[in-house]
């Protein structure tokens, strides 16, 4: 099912938690709604739930407007960040509720049930009450309770959060497989970008309220279309400075680095404050075959066995990552030794300096 | 690396140098318990099934079984008990609903206003009501006056009037846990069920009422057990066939040494009914109590339409119900010769003279008792509550039962039990206790303790140890370590819970009516024998008295710990 928001706005008393959202979610998607919290990420969950209502705009499933239609009769599934088990019902029992609510036949809950958490792996642990469970496994009833009504978007709301490192990029696999053999549109909120990345066909930056982009994770990562974006995916090295040139795209920067260039996205004019914004992995620590080189004084070196990180000074408050991969062929430096970082313009961007408040 | 200090056990400073063990440290604590909680109740156990002599009988317990008035009687005492029971779980869960869950015109005083009737114990709540809705009370005489009644409509005298004062002073207690449990309940484990179709009445049967059904399974134990045991309030409206009349009546005679030990059987049974409402109480809680991470509460929602009215009318209908018996007390305190009108037609300061000024032992022995039984209160159930908490010291369990059965334990199975035990000569001492003035204070501190030993522990389980840890990493002593960091943070709590135990304990009416010797009696024995004697206006005034008293503690109450207070009988252990 198609998912689409038509400018919808929220408000919380005075704060606008959406200000304006539109987007639509294709049918078999997996959306992620990314960003730090307080964005407006859960509101528009909550929305997309119905939770809440719009205060302005509205939510089509399809074709559908759903202002005034109550979650229970959206045809959603969703998980919350707590899991929000029931703890005085057993596993099945909680994933049974909603059959039951819904007056379907003993028997076929009680396949039903089964299949789903046989589907989710927790065969043997029907009987069990949350309590019993660890977190991962508390995670998968709440996604097999999600899942039981054969919902035709199910919602995922931070359901990560709450596990350690390990469960939770297995986790995450399994969430992705599972929505591929499902074939079930998606939409999933979180902080985290790695995340992100890793589980979606697109994703939808998030902030104060308002959708910064939406695209594919390389879209975002390779092409971000403003500051917040460029610093929220992935690690940027920043430098700001001001617009010098602006001459066929590319933008040239003064900086206490020396004067750098990069692509220019957005309204980049001469005499502008803007900042340059460059990935470690773009810099390089000889400046054969780049266009611009920096002088600098490496300060830390992290060896990281499949790359070596280093923290670079290069001018008045400018410390650079620089990422080189393949430490093998590369001799290690070590603190307080001088060295030329350089990158290719094509590699950088220069937004203008966001004022933000 | 050697341990940092606090990891010792007890008083950490102390122990660092001396290596006393703990158990030292705690061994004045075993055996206050041992020697003011179970010894009494072993003597009233062994009394209960032993001659005169001495030797093992079971005819007092056959005796008392085959009689058909004692069957009866314990029959109506659970049929009352289970009354007031399910008036104030009913009562409690709506009005803690309501406040909870929505907004409506007044709710913020209504919160405030709920706790109010708990500083008014039954027996001057029922004297109260008499006043107003009596054969003679203003109610009765307006009807007849205005509404040509010729008799008056009977409101109070018998089962239903006891079980209107029991319902009206103890369902705040219900409401307590109950907007406790509520205010923990994350707002996604309704709306999972919402998600599914699950709205409305069916969602709150199905998943609001399991939830919070163990915060109140406490709470609702207590409050069956104070109807229970509570003989003075039925006696004051004329009830004598509850089995706690009928013990406190047998006990008081001196003629017939059967009744006498009726009197002890009884005892013992209400004793043994706690002991096994409480282990019941408590295995139905431990199995069903549930953590669960709580990340946001539920929305207040205001109310529209007719139920923006109805809330606030409720509230209005339960608390002037509340209400009545302080303004009947208060009328027959200052009104003279009150009688046949509806409010008195003089005023006079007479009877708060008379028990301020000419007689006031009552106000001045309650005073007494209450500062030595804080006292005793303050030194042993902090010392309690931090053993439960801090240490692992043996038969912390054990320690545990024993402070929580005191509060379930009836004060009429109590009174007796210190009769019985006290009497004869201490070994070592030589003292008979049952003579000394100390054992009133000993008997209220005692049972009104369990107040701050959870207070206490409750504050200190909220105080994470690495906190006074850190402190003491960088360089703090233990002694240090409490002054600066553990008692900044857990003073209220202790405070809090010591004030509900000092309000309890002036409210007292059971073991100290058994217990007094001429020249101890206190307010609530005063109020009692003046009743019970016919002199009103000195009952009256005394009532009026307790109530300024409890009025003021509850303020101090408010003041620290605002409207919230579940805490205190919250669930589970502790």
């Amino acid at each position: 099912m198609r998912v689409r928001l038509d400018g919808v706005v929220k408000r919380f008393k005075t704060v606008e938690a959406m200000a304006g959202v539109s987007l639509t979610i294709d049918e078999g998607e997996f959306f992620t709604l990314l960003g730090p919290s307080g964005c407006g990420k859960t509101t528009t969950l909550r929305i997309i739930a119905g939770f809440y209502d719009p205060d302005e705009g509205a939510v089509f499933f399809d074709e559908t407007r759903m202002t005034g239609v109550p979650p229970a009769e959206r045809g959603i599934g969703i998980v919350f960040q707590n899991y929000a088990l029931w703890p005085h019902m057993t596993v099945r029992e909680n994933v049974a509720y909603g059959l039951r609510i819904q007056r379907v036949p003993e028997a076929e809950i009680a396949r039903r049930a089964g299949a789903t958490l046989e589907h989710v792996g927790l065969q043997g642990l029907e009987n069990r009450t949350p309590g019993q469970l660890s977190g991962g496994q508390q995670q998968r009833v709440a996604v097999a309770r999600a899942l039981v009504l054969n919902p035709r978007v199910l919602l995922l709301d931070e359901p990560l959060s709450n596990l350690d490192a390990k469960v939770r990029s297995r986790l995450r696999s399994e969430i992705r497989r599972l929505q591929q053999d499902l074939r079930i549109t998606t939409i999933y909120v979180t902080h985290d970008q790695e995340e992100a990345l890793v589980l979606s066909d697109r994703i939808a930056v998030m902030d104060a309220g308002r959708i910064l982009q939406i695209g594919t994770p390389i879209d975002l990562y390779e092409r971000p279309e403003s500051l917040f974006v460029a610093d929220f995916i992935g690690t940027n090295n920043l430098v700001p400075g001001t617009v010098v040139e602006v001459a066929g795209g590319v933008a040239a920067l003064k900086t206490p680095a020396g004067l750098l260039r990069g692509m220019a996205v957005g309204s980049i004019a001469p005499g502008g404050a803007a900042v340059v914004a460059i990935r470690p992995e773009n810099l390089a620590l000889d400046s054969s075959g780049t266009d611009v080189a920096m002088r600098g004084r490496v300060v830390l070196s992290q060896y990281l066995g499949s790359l070596v990180r280093y923290e670079v000074e290069a001018g008045e408050g400018v410390t650079l990552r620089v990422d080189v991969s393949d430490p093998k062929r590369h001799r290690l430096l070590s603190p307080g030794q001088e060295v030329t970082v350089g990158f290719r313009p094509s590699s950088a961007q220069v937004f203008p300096q966001e004022s933000r408040g | 690396m050697t341990p940092p200090a606090a990891s010792a056990a007890a008083p950490a400073v102390a122990a660092r140098r001396f290596r006393v063990p703990g158990v030292v440290w705690a061994s004045p604590i075993y055996a206050f318990l041992a020697l003011f909680i179970i010894f009494p109740l072993w003597r009233l156990f062994v009394d209960a099934v032993s001659t005169e002599g001495g030797k093992f009988t079971l005819a007092f317990v056959a005796d008392f079984a085959s009689d058909s008035y004692y069957r009866r009687a314990l029959f109506y005492s659970v049929l009352m008990a289970s009354g007031t029971v399910v008036g104030c779980v009913v009562i409690g869960f709506l009005a803690a609903f309501l406040l909870v869950r929505y907004d409506f015109p007044g709710r913020r005083s209504f919160e405030y206003l709920t706790m109010l009737p708990m500083i008014m114990p039954p027996l001057v709540g029922i004297m109260g009501l008499v006043f107003i809705l009596g054969r003679a009370g203003t109610v009765n005489v307006l009807l007849m006056d205005y509404l040509g009644l010729n008799r008056p409509i009977n409101f109070i005298y018998g089962w239903h009037g006891v079980l209107l004062a029991m319902v009206l002073h103890n369902f705040p207690l219900i409401t307590l846990s109950v907007v406790d449990g509520l205010s923990r309940l994350d707002a996604s484990l309704e709306e999972a069920a919402e998600a599914m179709g699950s709205r409305g009445l069916r969602k709150i049967l199905d998943i609001v009422i399991p939830l919070v059904t163990p915060g109140f399974i406490s709470g609702a134990a207590l409050v069956f057990i104070l109807a229970f045991a509570d003989f003075a309030t039925p006696l004051v409206v004329g009830v004598q066939s509850l089995i706690a009349s009928q013990a406190y009546l047998n006990i008081v005679q001196f003629v017939d040494r059967r009744l006498f030990k009726m009197g002890i059987v009884i005892g013992a049974l209400m004793s043994l009914m706690a002991i096994v409402f409480l282990l019941v109480a408590r295995r139905m809680v431990a199995s069903r109590e549930y953590a669960v991470l709580s990340y946001r509460a539920v929305e207040r929602q205001p109310l529209r339409s007719v139920a923006r009215v109805l809330a606030p009318a409720f509230f209005i209908v339960v608390l002037t119900l509340a209400f009545l018996p302080s303004l009947g007390v208060t009328l027959a305190a200052f009104g003279r010769a009150w009688s046949l009108t509806p409010f008195p037609t003089h005023f006079t300061l007479d009877h708060l003279n008379q028990v301020l000024h000419l007689t006031p032992t009552y106000v001045l022995n309650t005073l007494r008792f209450s500062a030595v039984a804080l006292l005793i209160i303050v030194v042993v159930g902090v010392a309690i509550g931090f053993m439960l908490a801090r240490t692992t010291l043996p038969a912390l369990g054990l320690t545990d039962s024993i402070v929580t059965l005191t509060l379930a334990l009836p004060g009429t199975a109590f009174g007796i039990a210190y009769i019985r035990a006290f009497h004869f000569p201490l070994p070592l001492l030589g003292i008979v206790l049952s003579q000394f003035w100390i054992i009133m204070a000993l008997a209220l501190a005692v049972r009104r303790m369990p107040y701050t030993v959870r207070a206490t522990y409750a504050s200190l389980l909220s105080l994470h140890r690495s906190m006074e840890e850190s402190a003491n990493s960088v360089g703090a002593s233990g002694l240090r370590t409490f002054a600066d960091i553990t008692f900044p943070l857990i003073w209220r709590g202790v405070l809090a819970g010591a004030l509900f135990s000092l309000m309890f304990v002036m409210q007292e009416a059971s073991a100290t009516i058994l217990l007094f010797l001429p020249g101890w009696e206190t307010m609530t024995v005063g109020i009692f024998t003046y009743y019970t004697s016919g002199t009103i206006g000195q009952a009256a005034a005394l009532g009026f008295v307790l109530i300024v008293l409890c009025a003021a503690i509850m303020y101090a109450l408010y003041r620290l710990t605002g409207a919230r207070m579940g805490g205190l009988f919250g669930s589970g252990s502790g």
